[in-house]
Formats: structure tokens, sequence, C-alpha cells
């Protein structure tokens, strides 16, 4: 390790900013929450300083096990989805001109200037009782009452793909943009069809790309909530929701940080099976 | 140039915060801390008109965060606090509240005896009370095919899918155990199971759980029923006069955000200052009227416009009803955590 460092004269001092900060910020914080997630909880407030296993053993209990399984479908129904819709954005965004390419980049990242949350609330008036699409519907005919779309599971995965789309898409467009264009030739001058030029060459060069956008959208899935409080009138009850009550209702803090290694612990297997299925080694630029 | 540009305005950004700051330094302070905006602007203008004291107003989201950081400051940097009554009692059971300077608040006399000697202040040593309240159900009559009359009626196979409540994990167990005819503190953990299997056949009614502006959600006509606090009341009787007021006959719940000065105070002597201004009787009417809570300074009765004078008042007979939320043994908490959580994940269903 010290090795590879000292290749480059400079790099270890270079480094150290980086060093701290991932100490101070990243691996601090960690042990923290760890030591916390061990720690008992006093009756009225606060942490007492006594070992103890119990917040551990309390999420086997269904009703808390049940919030990892709720945030996993969703995280995962929101990360199939956001790659359905995102790989042809991105794939098509790619051979575009260098003229669209830029226009159509600028679109994507647009809304990020805008406080997601805020974004969400644009949701609102679109899918809220008698609201923007209510009124199209029913003026086109389409439908006689109010359809209730607010404060559903539909709503909820609608606010979770709108939100992550744009980092499938980026991820996607930049393997799509680097790829050699010459090796779908030669395949399809060796005979293969369209089809199976894109599923051996370019499904295959691209799939680092695509596994960035798998992770961009899979991990922070696993952790929003104020989406599904938004837009489910916070009727479900993922981790991320449940952390947070625990921390400002039940203040119970061991057992946040129990619940919230444990997410840690759920993420980062989900991340190793992505790679061990897949065999990519080299994400772009992430892992 | 153009990077000479950026850097220059990226400067004039830093130090943009820090203008403004040296001025003032000389000045007498009073620095407050509660939940943004619940201390009207124009109340604190006028008083620091009228005395020179220049109000900084700091704020929290929630009870919890408040407490965390008057324990981490040991009662000190702040000098008037305003929350609500179990964490209260918690911050003065830690010794962080400091007794009120009695002689230097005149206009404590003003408060209404029907809101002092709570259980989180029996003697009325430590706080000043601000905002009580009595969560209750409103219902929208042209939407509503049932009566109701309590929280049972809540139950009614009609209302699928058509109540809002708050997301409050004591609020909401606690008045399913009101109408098991339990209280809302009881430590009796089959009762509180019992409440949390009753709650869970009452999830196909709600459709939304709320944090707050929950009288919007009434108004919109996105539910029929849905149970507010006593500013939500006012707001949406505001909004639409036809709604009805229900004060379920189970029982009432009752809470009050009241003031402290905490034990280490810097400028304690201008809490007093100001407690005693909100005290007086116009300057009382003026804060009710425009967060919604009860009135509790029996001065500022007189003072309340026509149109809030029976929503901002109760009577004394409404009270001995009422019962406050307390904090319960932490086998008790811990089983209305684990109901209120699969009451929620039902609800979601």
């Amino acid at each position: 390790m010290k090795k590879r460092f000292l290749k480059k004269p400079g790099a270890g001092i270079a480094a150290v900013p980086l060093w701290m900060f991932t100490l101070v910020f990243v691996a601090g914080p960690m042990v923290y929450m760890l030591i916390l997630s061990f720690l008992t909880r006093d009756p009225s407030w606060g942490v007492v300083n006594e070992f103890t296993l119990d917040n551990y053993a309390k999420i086997l209990n269904p009703v808390y096990a049940g919030t990892y399984l709720s945030s996993l479908k969703l995280a995962l129904s929101t990360t199939a989805i956001t790659l359905v819709i995102g790989y042809p954005f991105g794939y098509f965004m790619a051979r575009l001109s260098e003229k669209w390419k830029k226009r159509l980049m600028m679109l994507v990242v647009v809304p990020f200037w805008t406080n997601a949350l805020v974004r969400m609330y644009g949701w609102i008036i679109i899918f809220r009782s008698n609201g923007l699409l209510d009124k199209l519907l029913m003026g086109l005919g389409v439908t006689d009452a109010p359809l209730r779309l607010l404060y559903t599971y539909p709503a909820v995965l609608v606010g979770m793909v709108y939100a992550l789309l744009p980092f499938m898409i980026l991820s996607v467009y930049s393997s799509v943009e680097k790829m050699d264009w010459s090796l779908v030739e030669a395949a399809r001058d060796l005979g293969a069809s369209k089809a199976r030029a894109f599923w051996t060459v370019t499904a295959k060069l691209t799939l680092p790309g695509v596994l960035s956008g798998v992770i961009l959208t899979f991990i922070p899935s696993m952790g929003l909530f104020f989406i599904a409080d938004v837009l489910g009138g916070g009727k479900f009850m993922l981790v991320g929701n449940l952390i947070r009550d625990q921390l400002f209702s039940a203040r119970d803090w061991p057992f946040a940080a129990a619940l919230a290694v444990i997410l840690t612990l759920l993420t980062t297997l989900f991340l190793w099976l992505y790679r061990k299925i897949t065999h990519v080694r080299d994400l772009e630029g992430i892992l | 140039m153009k990077k000479w540009l950026c850097i220059a305005l990226a400067l004039v950004l830093c130090v943009l915060p820090l203008a403004g700051c040296g001025a003032q330094a000389e000045k007498e302070e009073l620095i407050v801390y509660t939940w943004t905006g619940y201390i009207p602007d124009d109340v604190i203008q006028a008083f620091e008109e009228e005395t020179g004291i220049n109000v900084i107003y700091n704020s929290f989201e929630t009870n919890e965060e408040m407490l965390a950081k008057l324990e981490n400051t040991n009662g000190g940097e702040y000098d008037l606090v305003l929350a609500s009554d179990y964490i209260i009692k918690l911050a003065g059971d830690k010794g962080l509240i400091g007794e009120l300077d009695k002689e230097q608040i005149p206009n404590l006399k003003n408060i209404d005896p029907l809101y002092q000697g709570f259980f989180y202040d029996p003697e009325n040593k430590l706080t000043v009370p601000y905002a009580p309240g009595i969560p209750l159900i409103v219902y929208d009559p042209s939407r509503v095919s049932c009566e109701i009359t309590g929280y049972s009626s809540l139950w009614d196979p009609s209302l699928k899918d058509s109540i809002a409540v708050m997301d409050s994990t004591r609020v909401i167990n606690g008045f399913a155990l009101k109408t098991l005819g339990e209280s809302f503190n009881t430590e009796d953990l089959d009762k509180i199971r019992q409440a949390g299997d009753k709650l869970l056949t009452l999830a196909p009614n709600i459709r939304l759980l709320s944090v707050d502006q929950t009288h919007e959600y009434l108004l919109n006509e996105e539910v029929s029923v849905a149970l507010l606090f006593t500013s939500q009341v006012a707001l949406a009787l505001q909004g639409n006069p036809n709604l009805k007021v229900v004060y379920p006959t189970e029982g009432l719940g009752f809470g009050v955000d009241a003031m402290f000065v905490p034990s280490q105070a810097p400028n304690a002597d201008n809490a007093y200052a100001f407690l005693n201004y909100i005290l007086d009787g116009k300057v009382g009417a003026h804060i009710s009227e425009q967060i919604l809570y009860l009135c509790p300074n029996q001065a500022a009765y007189e003072f309340l416009p026509e149109a809030f004078a029976d929503s901002l008042k109760i009577t004394g007979s409404d009270i001995p009803n009422g019962e406050f939320i307390m904090d319960v043994s932490a086998d008790a908490a811990e089983l209305h955590n684990q109901i209120y959580t699969a009451f929620k994940a039902a609800c979601g269903q």
C-alpha cells in the first residue's frame, strides 16, 4: 500500500487532505455510530455507557425487519425502472451531434439547480386531487372523478425514479460515448445481426456504465425517505423513516445507530453481489 | 480577467454574511430558541423598538433537538426557550431551567390560572405558558355520511381512505387507548398492545399521516376528516366555515408549549423583560390571534378579535377532561414505538 503511494514523488503529502477528510468525515462518524449501536438507551434521555446487543436483537422483530424489506423493494423497483428508461436515453444521447448533446445534457442537469424537496412539491401539484393531471384527464373525458393519485405507492415510485434518473442517464451516456464503435462495425462485418452486435459488443462494453448507474441509483434509494414522506403521505415505512423516528421522536439513538449499521452492511453486500454477478472490476470512476 | 472576476465574486459572497455583525455588537441581546416563526415577527420588532434590546432568533425543528443542544451548552447560550410540556419536564429534571425572577415580571398575574400548575411546573416557578392546545377532530359534513362523535367514529367503514392524522406516535396511540377507555399514559403493556391491534384495523381509513399543515389537506379536499391541533382547527374553520369540529367523547388530549429561561442564560434579565412584554394584555391578544392557539393570558381576553374569541378561549370545564401526554417507562415507550411503526407500515399496504 505504502509503496504504491510513494511511486509518484509528493503524492504522499498531496494526499494528506484527502486522508484527513476521510478520517474526520467518513471513518470518524462510522466508528461513532458503530460504538453507539452497542450502548444502552437511557429511559428518559440520552445514552448510558453499558454494552448491549439488544439494539441488534430488536431489529429481528418483524415490525422493524419489515422496513428493510420495503426499502429493498422500493430501491430495486426504482433501480429497474431508471435502468429501463435511462439506458436508451443515455445511449441515444451519446449518438447525437455535439450541439444537441450539449443541449440535452443541459436539460438533464437543470433540475439539479432546484432543491429536490421543492421538485417533489411540483409532483404534488400534478398528482393531488383536482390537480393538474386530474383536470387534464377529466377535461379530456378520460375520467369523471379525481383519481386520488397522491399518497399511493405509484406516486412514491414516480418521485424516486424522477429524482434518480439523471444519475443513470449520465452514467450510461459517458460509457456509450467512450465506446469504440469500430468494434460494433467489426461485429457487423463478420455477419452479426444488429441485435446480436448490440448484445455481444455494445451491452458488454457499456456494462461498467450501467453498473455505476445502478449503484448511483440503488444506494441513494435505499436511504431516501423524504420522497416517501412527501408523495406517500408518511404511510410508507422505510428504514430511513424508522431511523429518523428513532432519533427524533422515540429518542432511541443506539437503536437508530444499529439500524443504520445494518443498512450500511446490507448496501455493501448488494454492491459486492453486483460486482460478483457482472464481473466488472473498474466502475466508471466511482469504486 | 474572467478568472479574477470569479475570485472577486466568490470573496464577496464569503464576506457578505459577516456584514452587519460589527455595528450591533454593543447592544443588549436576547437569544430566543424555538420553532421557526412561532413568535410573530412584528411582536419581536415592537419589543426591540420599545426596549432597544436586540433579539436573536435561533430555531430548532424538534423538541428533542432543543434538549440535546441545551444539554451540550449546559443551559447556557440561550436566554429564552419555547418548547413543549413533556420536554420541559425533562429539562427541568436535568436542572437546565432557571427559576423565574417574579419581581421582574409583574405581568405574571395576567396568566389565567387554568393554564398553571401542570406536571412540568407544579409550583409555577419555571415557566410561562405560551400556546396551550387540544387536538380535535374536524370533518367536512358535505363529504361524510356517518356521524362523528369521537375517536371511535374514525373506524367507520364509510371513511375508507379519507382521514388525515398527525404523524405523532403518542397522539395516535393515545387516541386508540382512549377508545379502550384507557389513559394516554397507561403503563399496562397489554392495553398498549390492544391499542396497537386496534390501530391496525384503522389503517385502511388513513389517507395520510402529516407532520404539519394537516388542515390544508382538509381544505383542498384530499381528505374529509382530519385530526388537528388547535391552530390548525382555527385555520381550517377560517378556510371553510362549514366544517364541523368534534370534541371527542372519549376524552381530550391537552398540551402546552411554554417558555422558560435556561439555568445559565447569559442575558436572563432581558428574557424577563420579554416575558413581561408578551404577558401584556394587548400584546398577548395580538400573539394569540396570529398563532391561533388558546390564549393563556386573561388580560388579553377583552382584546381578542370577535372572529376568534370563541376558538381561542376554552371554559374551565374542558380542562379537567383533557389529559397531558407524559413520558412513560422504557418498556411502555418501546411498545408504543413498535405498535406505531406497525400501524404506519399497515397504512402503506
